[in-house]
């Protein structure tokens, strides 16, 4: 599965690379877009092969009724016995011929729609995949640049407001490093101006040392 | 997303990330949270039914037509007993001889036949001389035979007026119940569809609710984080989807809230360690005093 974030370390004036959607990619929410799926699809099948059954059975009665009756009518004549036959063995060749039509225009149903619902799910799995991805990033203190989502998706609502915070915290944690940054500097000058000496010059050196580290950390992670 | 207000926390519960179980009851009021993309699956779902019921009821119904044209013409068709005639004989001689008609005297006496038709035409002929004025005929005699005839009814005659009667009822029935079956399939195609279309609505809307309800949770707490609000992400209702989404909604939170506590360790250091040197009411280190309420906050 190919990742759909990783325009993230880019920088944010950078041209964006074109995501585009391939086959192999439709099926990125397995749980989700199924149940979807194959409740339409089960759904429509059921529909389908009901009224389908019933069309044939009323066909068939049809058939029946008329065979029946020529039956009748040819009862006395010996001679009239193979067109019976005839018109009889057409009949039935038509009735099958509508189950196969039937069969047809249900299977093809079944696989159009299951496409075309494998598709419309996808516009839902494919935004809730790639905030999960970016959900992945945060989790490990990274927050880079969210990207916009592809034309055509749905839950541009929802991605909005996770840009919204995304870009928020990403602020608020660039600010923050920034503060510190510059209150680390301010220490480390006020600590040479003064003259610490021992356990609390250790300390006050270690704790800075450890802020530096912690901030240039930091820097990576918003990058 | 609607912006309806979050659910209070419950009181008691415990504070941080990491969830936790609140008894959130689904209310059908809260059903439609997300109209757009709700009620973009469940229409897709209700029309694509409709339109399959509607094409294929229609397909249904032709073909029923045509069954019951064809059976109503078998039934039609179908050869009812018939009913004997009755046989006109003339009596037999014995049984009763013929009647010459006569018509009565002035005076009420029957006249015998003594003359022929032919004669009495004749004399007939001389009273309507004397009468020009006013023509009067008079009919004094008829040669017209009245001869009795029996009418003879076939012995079974009853029993087959019963069994042709029987049979046109019979197939009068067999018409009727044939055009009542076609409405009966005509009915129960509707019937079904319109079911089918409120059933599938329902089922549909409260189907995406569990998918929206999820996104909606997480939306409110997107919008908590965005004012630099991380208090406890609580865990998903009993039968929501988008479980994993949320674990991994659940890891960030969790991986913000701990970047906020790596900070807050490190400021909280500097401090102690300017404290320590008698640099503690030095501006930098009020300022990050300042910063370090404000994550602390956030993170109740």
């Amino acid at each position: 599965m190919s990742d759909p974030t990783a325009a993230t370390g880019v920088p944010a004036n950078a041209p964006r690379p074109r995501y585009k959607r391939k086959l192999s990619n439709y099926l990125l929410d397995k749980k989700l877009q199924l149940r979807y799926v194959l409740l339409v699809t089960i759904l429509s099948g059921v529909i389908a092969g009901a009224l389908g059954y019933l069309i044939y059975q009323q066909k068939r009665a049809a058939s029946e009724s008329i065979e029946r009756d020529l039956q009748s009518l040819t009862q006395a004549d010996a001679s009239q016995e193979d067109f019976q036959e005839h018109v009889a063995s057409g009949l039935e060749s038509e009735d099958r011929a509508l189950v196969y039509k039937m069969a047809g225009v249900g299977i093809g149903l079944v696989v159009i729609l299951s496409l075309y619902l494998l598709i419309m799910t996808h516009k839902v799995a494919g935004p809730l995949y790639k905030v999960s991805m970016y959900f992945d990033r945060m989790a490990v203190g990274r927050l880079g640049v969210v990207t916009p989502l592809r034309q055509g998706d749905m839950l541009q609502d929802f991605y909005l407001n996770f840009k919204d915070m995304h870009d928020a915290v990403r602020a608020r944690a660039q600010a923050d490093a920034s503060a510190l940054e510059k209150a680390l500097e301010t220490l480390r000058d006020s600590k040479n101006q003064a003259d610490y000496r021992g356990e609390a010059r250790a300390k006050m050196d270690e704790a800075l040392d450890e802020l530096d580290k912690h901030l240039t950390e930091r820097k990576k992670q918003l990058a | 997303m609607s912006d309806k207000a979050p659910p209070p926390p419950a009181a008691g519960a415990p504070k941080g990330a990491g969830g936790g179980d609140r008894n959130y009851k689904r209310s059908w009021k809260n059903l439609l949270i997300n109209k757009k993309y709700q009620l973009q699956f469940t229409l897709f779902m209700v029309g694509l039914s409709t339109l399959l019921m509607a094409g294929l009821g229609i397909w249904v119904m032709k073909v029923a037509n045509e069954t019951t044209t064809v059976s109503m013409a078998s039934v039609r068709g179908t050869p009812c007993p018939k009913v004997p005639p009755f046989v006109e004989s003339a009596a037999p001689e014995e049984e009763a001889a013929p009647v010459p008609m006569k018509l009565p005297e002035p005076d009420g006496r029957v006249p015998e036949p003594t003359e022929t038709p032919a004669a009495a035409a004749g004399s007939g002929s001389a009273a309507a001389e004397e009468s020009r004025v006013r023509t009067k005929v008079v009919m004094d005699e008829s040669s017209m035979m009245m001869i009795p005839t029996v009418i003879k009814v076939p012995e079974d005659f009853g029993q087959k007026v019963v069994a042709r009667w029987t049979c046109e009822l019979r197939l009068g029935g067999a018409i009727n119940s044939l055009e009542s079956g076609r409405l009966l399939i005509l009915y129960v195609l509707i019937g079904t569809g319109l079911l089918l279309v409120v059933g599938l609505a329902f089922y549909g809307i409260k189907m995406t609710h569990k998918v929206a309800g999820p996104l909606f949770k997480v939306s409110l707490y997107l919008g908590k984080m965005q004012q630099g609000r991380f208090d406890k992400v609580w865990n998903l209702r009993k039968g929501d989807q988008l479980i994993d989404f949320y674990e991994h909604f659940k890891t960030a939170h969790t991986g913000v809230v701990t970047m906020e506590k790596a900070d807050i360790a490190k400021i909280k250091a500097v401090i102690a360690a300017a404290e320590h040197t008698g640099a503690g009411e030095h501006a930098t280190i009020v300022e990050l005093r300042e910063i370090l309420a404000r994550k602390e906050k956030a993170i109740e």
